[in-house]
C-alpha cells in the first residue's frame, strides 16, 4: 500500500484513527469508562464504607470515623447473619439439586428420537425462564394461597388434613420459595444439558453399543463423562444465581414470617436499605465477594485440565 | 450367486416395513408424558391468567376453577384506571397506582439500556476477539459482574449515585432517574453482551477480514461492513437476552426508584404489597408484565437451543 | 476343500431415508474367512449397509442373517460384531488401556483376566508404550491401532470397517493396507471393509462388491471386476486411468458384423449372436482399456486395422507414459511403458484388438455378455 503524503486534516485523522492501537483503544473505551465508573470505584467505596462507622442519617460520608474491623466483627458475630446464610445455603442446595435432576431428566427424555413436536414442547419448557422473577413470585404466591389451587388438589388427594399454611410456617414457607425457583429455573438445566447431551458425538457411543455394552453402561461410562464439563459449568452458574435469591422472597414471604426465610440479599438489603446500616451492609457485602471469589476460583478448577486436551 | 445350503427359515423376498405396532405405542406413550410435562409448565401462568380475568366474587371462590364464569376485562382496565373502578371492581385500599407510568418507563429504559449494552458489548467484544485485549483474563474479569450478588454493589452504588456524583458534578442527579437505571443495566449487562458476541465474532473466519484489509478496507469499515452482517443473528439473540434481563431486573430498580423512575417489576411489588385483596388487578399486571419477554422468549429460542455448550464438548 | 459356507446374508435389504432409497433391495453372501470389499462412490449405499450389518441402522425393509440365525431385529449389543469407525470414534475421555479393556470390561471379566488380555493385543498392535495415555493425544496410526484393537479384542465373528484408512496420507496408505490384509490372514477372521478406492478394494479384497446409487453393479474377485466389467458403471470406475468409452453404431456388411465410430471400425462377427440377442436398439457402447490400445510398434501382428491418431499430450509417469490421442471426436486415453518414445503433436498408428473389448448397451448400461 502506497503511503501518499495527505495534506487535509480530515484525511489525517481518519488514517490515524485507522491504526490498529488506536481502533483497538476505541472500540473498549466505552466498556473501560463503564467498568471503572459503574465498578471498580464502587468496589473501593464499598471497602471503604465497610471499614467506616456511618449511616445515612449521621451526615457526610467523607468525615465519617474510621472503625476498621469492628463491623466486620459485628457482622461475624451477629447469630442472624450466619442463620440468613446457612438458610441460603439450603435453599441452593435443595433448589439447585432438585433443578439438576429434574432437568437432566427433561434432557434425557427430550433427546430421545421418535417424539412428535419437540418443538413445541422445548419451547414451551423454555418460557418459564423468561419470566420476571417477581411475576413467578406472585404467581406461586397465588397458587399457594390457603384456599389456592395446591391445598386444594391436596385435600382431593389426601383428605381434609392434606392443606398446609404454607406461608405461616418457615419450612414450608422455604419449600415453596424453593419449589417457585425450581419451577423457573429447571428448565436452564434443561437447556444446557439438553444441548450438551446433543453436542456429543454419536459415534463413541455407537462404537461402545458394538462392543456389547448395555444403555444403562453407555450412560454411565461414555455419556456421563464426557458430559462432565457442561455439567460442572450448569451447577455453577446456576448455584451463583440462586445464592443470590431475592425477588422471589421478597415478593412470597418478605422474609417472613418474621425473618424466617430471609435470604442473604435479603437480608442485606434491609440492613443497609431499610435499617440504614450502611457500613454493616458494606461489610457483609465485602465478605460476601471475597467468599465468592474463592468458591469460584476452586469450582472451576476441575474444567482447567481439561483445556490442555 | 449360488445359494448354498443353509438351514434359515423360509427366506421371504416381500419387502415389510418396520414400524411394528410396538413402536406406535411406544411413541403415544412418550407423547402423553410430554404432554404432562407441558402441562406442569403451563399451569401456574395460566392460573393467574385465569384469575386476571375473574370478577372479584371469584377471586377466593372454593373450590377454585380454572375458567371464568364471568370473565371480564374490568382487571386490565382498572390497572390503567384506578380512581375511577369499573363494573364490578371495588378497590378495597389506596396502594392502587396507575400502571402506564411504570410500563413507560419500563418501555424506555430497557430497550435503551439493551441497545448500548449489546453495541458496547460488541465493540469489545471485537477487540477481545481479533486483538486479544486484555488476554484471557477479560471476558471472565467482566464476569465477575455477574456473579457478585447485586445487592452488594447497590451499597456503594447508593452513595455513589446520591452523594459522589452529585458533588463530582453538579447538578447531575442519577437516583430515582430514568437514566441512572439505564447506565447501571448497562453496566451490569454488558459482560454478558461481550461474552455472548465474542462467541459469534470468533466465528468469523479472520481471512475474511484480512482480505479485505490487503484490498484497501480501513479496519472500521471492515468491523460494519464484513463483520456485523455475518453476525447478526447473533446479535439479535444477543439483543433479545438481555432485553430479558433488563426488563425484569428487580433489585435495582426497586433500591434506586422512589417515584418517577418506577420500572414495571416494581410496580408489581406495589401491586403484590398492597394491603388488601385485590387479585384479579394483581393477577392482570403479572400478565401484562410478561408479555414483552415472553414474546422476545419466543424469538429467540430458536438460537437457544442450538448453541449452548459453551465450546466444552469435544468433536 | 469344502466350500466355505456364508455367515452373513443379507435377503432383499432395503433402507430408506425420509423417502430417499440408500440401499435397494440388497441380496448377498458373505463367505466365512473372506476379505470382502464394498467398493463405490460416496453416497452408493455402502456405509449404510455396512451400519445395517451391525446393527447401527434398522432396515426399510428385508432381513439379515448371521450362521443361518435371524438378526434383523437385534440390537448391535448382541450381535457379536466388530465395527472400526471411519474417525475411528475412541473414548477420548479414557487412556487406552480403557478403551481397549471396554469391550471386555462390560461383559463383566475379571479384572485380572483383562489386564493380561489388554496387555496381550497391545503387544501384538504395538500399542504398549501408550497404554497409559489419554486416548485423545494419540497420533493418526495409533489410534487405528487402538481401534483395531479395541474391536479384535473381544473376538467378534466379523469384522466391519468402514473406511479406517481414510485419514491416511497416500504412502502410509499403502503400508497400513498390507498390515490389515496380514493381520487378517492371520487371524482368518471375516473382514467386511468399506472403501471408495478402487486400488485399494482391488489389492485387497478376496471378492468386491460395487455399489451404486444403492444398488449392486457386481460381485466378483477383482479379476473378475477388472477383466470381465458387469456394467458401464463399474468400467467407468475400475482402473487408472478408465477404460475409454466410444459409442457405435451396429452394421452388417458383407457377411461380416462390424462396429463403426467415425472412421474406427472393430470386426465383431465372431460374437454376432450374442451381441444382436442383448443389443436393444443398434447401437453399444465400445469401452477400451487403456492399456489394450496398443501402438503399432508394440503391437503383435494381425491384430486388427491400424489406426492413424495424433499425439495430443504425453504424462510421463515413473515406469509408464499416458498418452491422450486424438481421432475422429474422440480422446483416447492410453497407457504405454515408458520407455516408449513419442512426442506430443506427432502423429501415431494404433491398434485395438477386437478380443480386448467391452461392449455394452447403452439403454441397459450392461454388459453384453461374448461367451
Amino acid at each position: 500500500m502506497a503511503n501518499i503524503a495527505l495534506s487535509s486534516p480530515g484525511q489525517r485523522l481518519s488514517r490515524w484513527i485507522n491504526q490498529e492501537h488506536v481502533f483497538k483503544l476505541i472500540l473498549v473505551a466505552p466498556l473501560q469508562v463503564l467498568m471503572w465508573a459503574i465498578l471498580i470505584v464502587p468496589t473501593l467505596l464499598v471497602i471503604y464504607l465497610s471499614l467506616v462507622r456511618w449511616e445515612p442519617i449521621l451526615g457526610d460520608w467523607t468525615q465519617a470515623p474510621f472503625n476498621w474491623f469492628g463491623n466486620y466483627v459485628k457482622v461475624l458475630t451477629d447469630p442472624r447473619f450466619w442463620e440468613v446464610l446457612g438458610r441460603t445455603l439450603v435453599i441452593v442446595f435443595f433448589a439447585v439439586s432438585l433443578e439438576f435432576l429434574l432437568g437432566f431428566a427433561l434432557a434425557l427424555f427430550f433427546s430421545q428420537d421418535r417424539l412428535p413436536g419437540k418443538r413445541l414442547f422445548t419451547s414451551i419448557i423454555l418460557y418459564p425462564m423468561m419470566l420476571p422473577w417477581v411475576v413467578v413470585g406472585f404467581t406461586f404466591y397465588l397458587l399457594f394461597l390457603d384456599r389456592g389451587p395446591v391445598n386444594y388438589v391436596l385435600i382431593q388427594l389426601l383428605g381434609p388434613g392434606a392443606a398446609q399454611p404454607w406461608f405461616k410456617e418457615p419450612p414450608l414457607a422455604i419449600g415453596t420459595i424453593i419449589l417457585a425457583d425450581v419451577w423457573q429455573w429447571t428448565p436452564f438445566m434443561f437447556l444446557i444439558l439438553y444441548s450438551g447431551l446433543g453436542a456429543l458425538p454419536r459415534e463413541p457411543v455407537e462404537a461402545a453399543m458394538t462392543l456389547g455394552a448395555t444403555r444403562w453402561q453407555i450412560f454411565r461410562l461414555i455419556t456421563l463423562p464426557m458430559l462432565k464439563p457442561v455439567i460442572i459449568i450448569a451447577l455453577v452458574i446456576r448455584a451463583l444465581e440462586c445464592f443470590k435469591i431475592f425477588d422471589l422472597v421478597y415478593i412470597m414471604t418478605g422474609g417472613g414470617p418474621g425473618t424466617s426465610t430471609e435470604s442473604l440479599s435479603l437480608f442485606i438489603y434491609r440492613t443497609g436499605f431499610v435499617y440504614g446500616q450502611l457500613s454493616l451492609a458494606a461489610a457483609m457485602a465485602v465478605l460476601l465477594l471475597i467468599s465468592i471469589a474463592v468458591v469460584t476460583r476452586f469450582a472451576i478448577r476441575p474444567l482447567e485440565y481439561r483445556e490442555e486436551v | 450367486m449360488a445359494e448354498t445350503a443353509v438351514t434359515t427359515p423360509t427366506v421371504t423376498s416381500v419387502a415389510r416395513p418396520r414400524l411394528s405396532a410396538r413402536a406406535w405405542v411406544g411413541t403415544l406413550l412418550r407423547l402423553l408424558v410430554a404432554v404432562g410435562i407441558a402441562i406442569v409448565f403451563l399451569l401456574p401462568v395460566l392460573w393467574m391468567l385465569s384469575i386476571s380475568f375473574k370478577p372479584p366474587t371469584e377471586w377466593l371462590e372454593y373450590p377454585p376453577t380454572l375458567i371464568p364464569k364471568e370473565p371480564l376485562i374490568g382487571n386490565y382496565t382498572f390497572l390503567f384506571n384506578p380512581g375511577n373502578p369499573e363494573g364490578a371492581i371495588a378497590v378495597m385500599t389506596g396502594a392502587a397506582e396507575p400502571v402506564m407510568p411504570a410500563f413507560i418507563n419500563s418501555l424506555i429504559i430497557a430497550p435503551v439500556a439493551t441497545v448500548f449494552s449489546v453495541i458496547i458489548g460488541f465493540l469489545a467484544a471485537y477487540a477481545v476477539s481479533r486483538f486479544r485485549v486484555g488476554g484471557n483474563f477479560m471476558p471472565f474479569f467482566t464476569l465477575t459482574t455477574r456473579m457478585f450478588p447485586p445487592v452488594a454493589f447497590a451499597v456503594p452504588l447508593l452513595v455513589y449515585y446520591s452523594a459522589v456524583i452529585p458533588s463530582v458534578i453538579p447538578g447531575l442527579r442519577l437516583y430515582d432517574t430514568r437514566l441512572g437505571l439505564i447506565l447501571m443495566y448497562i453496566a451490569f449487562t454488558v459482560a454478558f453482551a461481550l461474552w455472548m458476541t465474542k462467541g459469534f465474532i470468533d466465528g468469523v473466519p479472520r481471512h475474511i477480514e484480512e482480505a479485505a484489509i490487503l484490498d484497501g478496507a480501513s479496519r472500521w469499515r471492515v468491523l460494519f461492513t464484513i463483520t456485523l452482517p455475518l453476525v447478526r443473528g447473533g446479535l439479535a439473540a444477543t439483543t433479545l437476552f438481555i432485553f430479558i434481563l433488563t426488563w425484569t431486573e428487580f433489585l435495582f430498580a426497586l433500591i434506586f426508584t422512589q417515584r418517577y423512575a418506577i420500572t414495571v417489576p416494581v410496580q408489581v411489588s406495589h401491586y403484590a404489597g398492597a394491603i388488601g385483596r385485590f387479585y384479579g388487578p394483581q393477577a392482570a399486571l403479572g400478565i401484562l408484565a410478561s408479555l414483552p419477554v415472553v414474546i422476545a422468549g419466543y424469538l429467540i429460542q430458536r438460537h437457544l437451543v442450538t448453541g449452548f455448550t459453551f465450546g466444552l464438548i469435544r468433536e | 476343500m469344502a466350500d466355505p459356507l456364508p455367515i452373513i446374508q443379507l435377503r432383499n435389504l432395503r433402507k430408506e431415508f425420509n423417502g430417499t432409497v440408500a440401499v435397494a433391495g440388497l441380496d448377498l453372501d458373505v463367505l466365512e474367512g473372506e476379505f470382502l470389499c464394498f467398493l463405490g462412490p460416496s453416497g452408493c449405499g455402502k456405509t449404510t449397509t455396512l451400519r445395517m450389518i451391525a446393527g447401527l441402522e434398522t432396515p426399510t425393509a428385508g432381513e439379515i442373517y448371521l450362521r443361518g440365525q435371524r438378526i434383523t431385529d437385534l440390537p448391535p449389543q448382541q450381535r457379536g460384531l466388530g465395527f472400526v469407525f471411519q474417525n475411528y470414534a475412541l473414548f477420548w475421555h479414557m487412556t487406552v488401556f480403557d478403551n481397549l479393556a471396554f469391550g471386555l470390561k462390560v461383559r463383566g471379566l475379571p479384572p485380572a483376566e483383562i489386564e493380561a488380555r489388554v496387555k496381550e493385543i497391545a503387544r501384538g498392535l504395538e500399542l504398549e508404550a501408550v497404554l497409559g495415555q489419554r486416548a485423545a493425544r494419540l497420533d493418526l496410526s495409533a489410534m487405528q491401532r487402538v481401534a483395531m484393537g479395541r474391536t479384535l479384542i473381544t473376538q467378534p465373528q466379523v469384522l466391519l470397517l468402514d473406511e479406517p484408512l481414510n485419514n491416511f496420507r497416500p504412502g502410509l496408505r499403502e503400508i497400513m493396507r498390507a498390515e490389515l490384509k496380514r493381520l487378517q490372514l492371520n487371524l482368518g477372521r471375516t473382514m467386511i471393509y468399506v472403501t471408495h478406492d478402487q486400488e485399494e478394494a482391488l489389492t485387497m479384497g478376496d471378492r468386491v462388491l460395487v455399489m451404486n446409487a444403492g444398488r449392486v453393479e457386481q460381485l466378483g474377485t477383482p479379476r473378475e471386476i477388472t477383466e470381465h466389467p458387469a456394467s458401464l458403471f463399474v468400467a467407468s470406475f475400475i482402473g487408472r486411468p478408465p477404460m475409454n468409452f466410444i459409442p457405435a453404431d451396429y452394421r452388417i456388411e458383407g457377411g461380416r458384423a462390424l462396429l463403426r465410430h467415425g472412421s474406427l471400425t472393430w470386426d465383431v462377427t465372431l460374437w454376432r449372436q450374442a451381441i444382436e440377442a442383448q443389443m436393444r436398439n443398434g447401437q453399444v457402447i465400445v469401452g477400451v482399456g487403456p492399456a489394450d490400445i496398443l501402438p503399432l510398434a508394440l503391437a503383435s501382428h494381425g491384430e486388427g486395422e491400424p489406426l492413424r491418431t495424433q499425439v495430443d499430450l504425453v504424462q510421463p509417469l515413473a515406469r509408464q507414459k499416458i498418452l491422450e490421442l486424438k481421432v475422429d471426436d474422440l480422446l483416447l486415453k492410453v497407457v504405454v511403458p515408458g520407455t516408449f518414445q513419442v512426442q506430443a503433436g506427432e502423429m501415431l498408428d494404433v491398434v485395438m484388438p477386437s478380443r480386448a473389448l467391452h461392449l455394452f448397451d447403452p439403454l441397459t448400461e450392461k454388459a453384453i455378455l461374448l461367451y
